[in-house]
């Protein structure tokens, strides 16, 4: 679609900040990006953690998010390793969920009466945080914009109530909004002087030298000696009852893992091992981190859920 | 009886496309089964004048049953006691027993009666209105569905598809008042998500698909998918293409839709140079799009989509379409550019780090194995043993390629092209891409007898390496589908009437594997070879050829394909013959009379001990018979032979009306059985007619 300068997703940053307002105003917890390297939305601790145990949760926020082996060295229009996602959780999912989604693409300016908006069968589940879950991709005139899933798994722990997870793929969206071919003729916003800035003035190197670092530099011996040290320091945080420390050892286990994976240093079988372990971490992590929660009452939770969680941990033990 | 109609309608988020259908008829048949489960042995007759429709859209599952009566109607039951004489003591008191009996029916004495020397209850049941019963036939009908996952959502622990958001529930012109999935039943449905968002009030369940096609939904599923058929043949006609409508996407396009409207969009002409088929698929298996080809059969560069709006503005969904497919289709020119870059030849090396299966070891030692066999058979079949062994070696290269590494369904094919483009022989390349073949029932079979030796070799080292390391399928579980391989080397053998035989085929492919230890080969091949022959059963039997027929032949386990074809179609032009029934009880006569004695195969028939005329006959036609047969039997006619052989009805049936084979003389009665113990070896021969039924 042509972009008027007045269409609020214009441009790359006004983008981010009409999702960020709209989901403020839907009452979420606008939170900052995690200052660590993660793969995704749903490693942010706001997703991952929250959407464990029966406390409610409402949060939005932007995560930038790296995938080493999808590193183009700025070549490839569509391939970045470092990008953008913007996500919101939900949880307990509201019955309108799908409606405030839609709603959150009529406040970018799109007009569900022009455009053809789907919601297409995609169930996701990641291995190494235990977790699955059912939903949709939906489609914007064919594109998939955004993933919608309803978490029922986490950490390998059953989940109740159920975690709503919308996540935009910004540059996408925006290269749509936006009516351009390569991500890195987004304009990300405009000067005072009118001339644009663009995602590729923004980015551009960062991607080049990045892709060499991933693909090139890293250095395999100290990275798997580091991945064996960050999974000890996990379990010695456990041990130590200090699940928040304890699961951001694993993200940087889960990133120096995808690094070794660019440098193709892991064969086949040996990948199944490190997912394995990897899993391991996360699962004692949610374990952990439900029972540092239910020390403290689940403060966060709707009052018959919380007393029926309670009940039930007990009942466990 | 009055009758009225039902309607239920479950409104959903958007369910999963592939299954739409299947979940709709379920839900159907849950409704209906339950129905009859209520209504008990008159079921048939009470649900005589209904009619049920099912609909179904992406977001909601309906049921309509018209004329469905409103009551059950009352009636008795008849619950038999215990015998009237222990019911009653010696005074003519009532004993525990039929006090007992009286109890567990919840009724007084006095409501008992004898029935055949047997105290009965006649249980009066009341009719019943059936809105009462319905919620919980809905109820079990949604919980049976075939859903693979079902998900929880909010603070709820309901399970289902996707989210259930509301529930009709309608008797004439009642709500029936219920709670389904967490769903309040009410006579509220909703109309397209984004052409009518205001609630839709059904006054009645006749009116269902009208009203709601005035809120943009068409809500049957065979209509919707009728319409999306149309529309795509009319947008092909406008751009004077031919559009090709594959069910199972035609299935799932409607699932994605409630308000279908094909459009038109384009892209570029440099993209048709890449294969057709991977254009085709990226298309497909992404996007969900219709293909179109020209007169010449040719890719047009057209697709067709079908959006679920009628869009004020459709350019601009064409626009954003065309969007999605460009950098897709440049993918696919990306990957079959780039693939050319590297020799078939030159990848090979790279296939020894991919398993094959771990005992078996790579997919290169596969490949090698696969020559050695694919180099034999082809000498054996007048093929080039050169040619076949050239293939075979390369022919698993194209799985390391990018375009392969993302549409598996293309491996053969980009093979293939690939090999043309590496300068490989023609025949080469066609084979690589057949070796796959065929891929399904009624798939098309090789044509090269290059390709045909590969498809078999390729076969036979699966096989034989999965019985060799313990691993053949068991039950349900078939992972490397060697069932549907051993069907495909039959398949082949047979239709393209190969004159080879399974043992030599097996024993070679055996004697390839290292995993199988020298010992353990005899014990192995027997076991495959065994094995495959059984799966002839099934062949035989999608093809209509009763089980008998194939048992008669399959006693003899004749070994080569193409020889047991033979004899099941002599055997079936055997049994149109008037003498075939009577010469199959004969045999079986003859097979029982043998089978209770020791019969040696050394002597023969003493014509001086014949006396009888009707055993003079029999065995007079039986020389004359075995001299007749042989240059049959030597040229294969079983055909021929067993035409033959059914003179041999009228001797037979004399011998058995006129000659007791249990004579008193132990010679003569000897000398009987050898001749009858001759007459049968030679309808073994062919097949072993005492099994037809």
């Amino acid at each position: 679609m042509t972009a008027t300068p007045t269409t609020k997703g214009a441009t790359f940053q006004g983008l981010i900040l009409a999702l960020q307002s709209y989901w403020s105003e839907h009452g979420c917890v606008i939170i900052q990006p995690l200052d660590m390297e993660v793969g995704a939305g749903t490693f942010h601790p706001a997703t991952f953690l929250r959407a464990i145990g029966p406390e409610s949760w409402r949060a939005a926020y932007v995560q930038p998010s790296r995938r080493p082996t999808d590193g183009r060295y700025g070549e490839n229009p569509n391939r970045l390793q470092h990008y953008y996602q913007f996500q919101t959780v939900l949880k307990p999912s509201p019955d309108n969920i799908q409606e405030l989604y839609l709603g959150s693409l009529q406040a970018l300016g799109i007009d569900p009466l022009v455009h053809d908006i789907r919601f297409v069968e995609d169930n996701w589940e990641s291995p190494t945080l235990g977790a699955w879950g059912l939903g949709w991709e939906v489609w914007l005139d064919g594109m998939e914009v955004s993933q919608f899933t309803y978490f029922q798994q986490v950490g390998g722990l059953e989940c109740y109530p159920i975690t709503g997870e919308l996540t935009y793929g910004l540059e996408r969206l925006a290269m749509y909004v936006q009516d351009v071919d390569s991500v890195y003729d987004l304009v990300w916003t405009i000067n005072p002087d009118g001339t644009p800035i663009t995602y590729g003035d923004v980015f551009h190197q960062n991607e080049v030298e990045q892709s060499t670092y991933n693909f090139q530099h890293a250095d395999v011996t100290h990275l798997l000696s580091s991945f064996d040290f960050h999974e000890r320091e996990c379990a010695k945080l456990l041990a130590a009852n200090l699940p928040l420390p304890a699961y951001e050892q694993t993200l940087k286990a889960s990133h120096t893992f995808n690094l070794l994976d660019a440098r193709k240093a892991i064969s086949v079988t040996e990948r199944q091992r490190y997912i394995l372990r990897v899993r391991t971490l996360t699962r004692g992590v949610a374990e952990a981190y439900l029972n540092s929660r239910a020390k403290l009452g689940f403060p966060l939770a709707e009052e018959s859920i919380r007393l029926e969680a309670l009940a039930a941990l007990q009942e466990n033990k | 009886m009055a009758a009225l109609d039902f309607l239920v309608e479950l409104g959903t988020a958007e369910l999963p496309p592939k299954s739409l259908s299947a979940l709709s008829k379920a839900f159907s048949k849950g409704i209906l089964d339950g129905l009859k489960a209520e209504l008990g042995r008159d079921a048939d007759k009470l649900l005589a004048d209904i009619t049920l429709e099912s609909f179904a859209t992406p977001r909601r599952l309906a049921v309509r049953i018209s004329s469905l009566l409103t009551e059950i109607p009352g009636s008795v039951n008849l619950v038999q006691g215990p015998p009237i004489k222990i019911c009653y003591d010696a005074d003519g008191n009532p004993t525990k027993a039929l006090l007992g009996f009286a109890k567990k029916n919840n009724t007084e004495l006095d409501q008992l009666s004898e029935r055949g020397g047997k105290i009965s209850y006649a249980q009066q049941i009341a009719a019943k209105p059936i809105a009462a019963i319905l919620p919980s036939i809905v109820e079990k009908s949604l919980a049976k569905l075939p859903i693979a996952k079902r998900m929880r959502w909010g603070s709820s622990r309901i399970e289902f598809v996707r989210p259930v958001q509301w529930l009709v529930m309608l008797f004439g012109e009642q709500v029936i008042d219920c709670t389904i999935l967490g769903a309040t039943a009410s006579n509220k449905s909703r109309g397209h998500r984004f052409h009518h968002s205001a609630e839709l009030t059904i006054t009645t369940a006749g009116e269902y698909e009208n009203l709601l096609e005035k809120a943009y939904v068409i809500t049957s599923f065979a209509k919707r998918r009728a319409m999306i058929n149309s529309q795509v043949l009319a947008q092909a006609k406008k751009i004077n293409g031919t559009a090709h409508i594959e069910a199972d996407l035609l299935d799932e396009v409607t699932g994605l839709n409630e308000w279908p409207v094909a459009l038109t969009g384009q892209f570029d002409q440099e993209f048709l140079s890449v294969p057709q088929e991977a254009l085709i698929l990226s298309m497909k298996e992404h996007q969900k799009y219709f293909y179109t080809t020209d007169q010449d059969g040719k890719l047009m560069p057209y697709f067709i989509t079908v959006s679920n709006i009628e869009s004020k503005d459709p350019k601009k969904v064409i626009s954003g379409n065309e969007k999605v497919i460009k950098p897709r289709l440049a993918d696919a020119v990306f990957f079959f550019e780039n693939d050319k870059k590297t020799s078939l030849a030159a990848r090979t090396a790279q296939l020894k780090n991919i398993i094959f299966q771990k005992e078996l070891g790579t997919v290169y030692d596969k490949s090698e194995r696969n020559s050695i066999l694919a180099g034999f058979i082809s000498e054996l079949i007048a093929g080039s043993k050169e040619k076949a062994q050239r293939a075979a070696l390369l022919a698993k290269a194209d799985l390391i390629t990018d375009m392969v590494f993302e549409f598996t369904d293309l491996q053969g094919l980009m093979g293939y092209h690939y090999a043309l483009h590496d300068g490989e022989d023609s025949e080469v390349a066609q084979a690589i891409y057949e070796q796959y073949l065929p891929k399904f029932a009624g798939d098309q079979l090789p044509q090269t007898k290059t390709g045909l030796a590969l498809a078999l070799a390729d076969r036979l080292d699966t096989l034989t390496g999965m019985f060799g390391i313990g691993q053949p399928p068991t039950g349900s579980k078939d992972p490397f589908a060697l069932r549907r391989a051993t069907l495909g080397v039959l398949r082949i053998i047979i239709e393209k009437q190969l004159d080879l035989d399974l043992k030599q085929l097996v024993t070679l492919a055996v004697e390839q594997h290292s995993a199988i230890k020298p010992t353990d080969r005899a014990a192995i091949i027997k076991q495959v070879v065994d094995f495959m022959l059984e799966r002839l059963r099934a062949y035989y039997d999608d093809r209509g050829i009763k089980v008998d027929t194939y048992l008669s032949v399959a006693a003899l386990q004749p070994s080569k394909p193409l020889d047991f074809d033979k004899r099941i179609s002599a055997v079936q032009h055997f049994r149109s013959l008037s003498a075939a029934s009577s010469l199959a009880a004969a045999n079986k006569r003859v097979a029982n009379i043998i089978a209770k004695q020791t019969v040696s195969s050394t002597v023969t028939v003493d014509r001086a001990l014949l006396s009888e005329a009707a055993e003079i006959e029999l065995y007079d036609t039986l020389l004359q018979l075995s001299t007749a047969l042989k240059p049959l039997y030597a040229a294969g006619d079983y055909q021929a032979a067993l035409v033959l052989l059914a003179d041999i009805q009228q001797p037979i049936d004399a011998f058995f009306d006129n000659v007791m084979v249990m004579a008193e003389d132990q010679k003569v009665q000897q000398n009987r059985i050898r001749l009858l113990s001759e007459l049968r070896e030679l309808f073994l021969q062919i097949a072993d007619i005492s099994l037809l039924n």
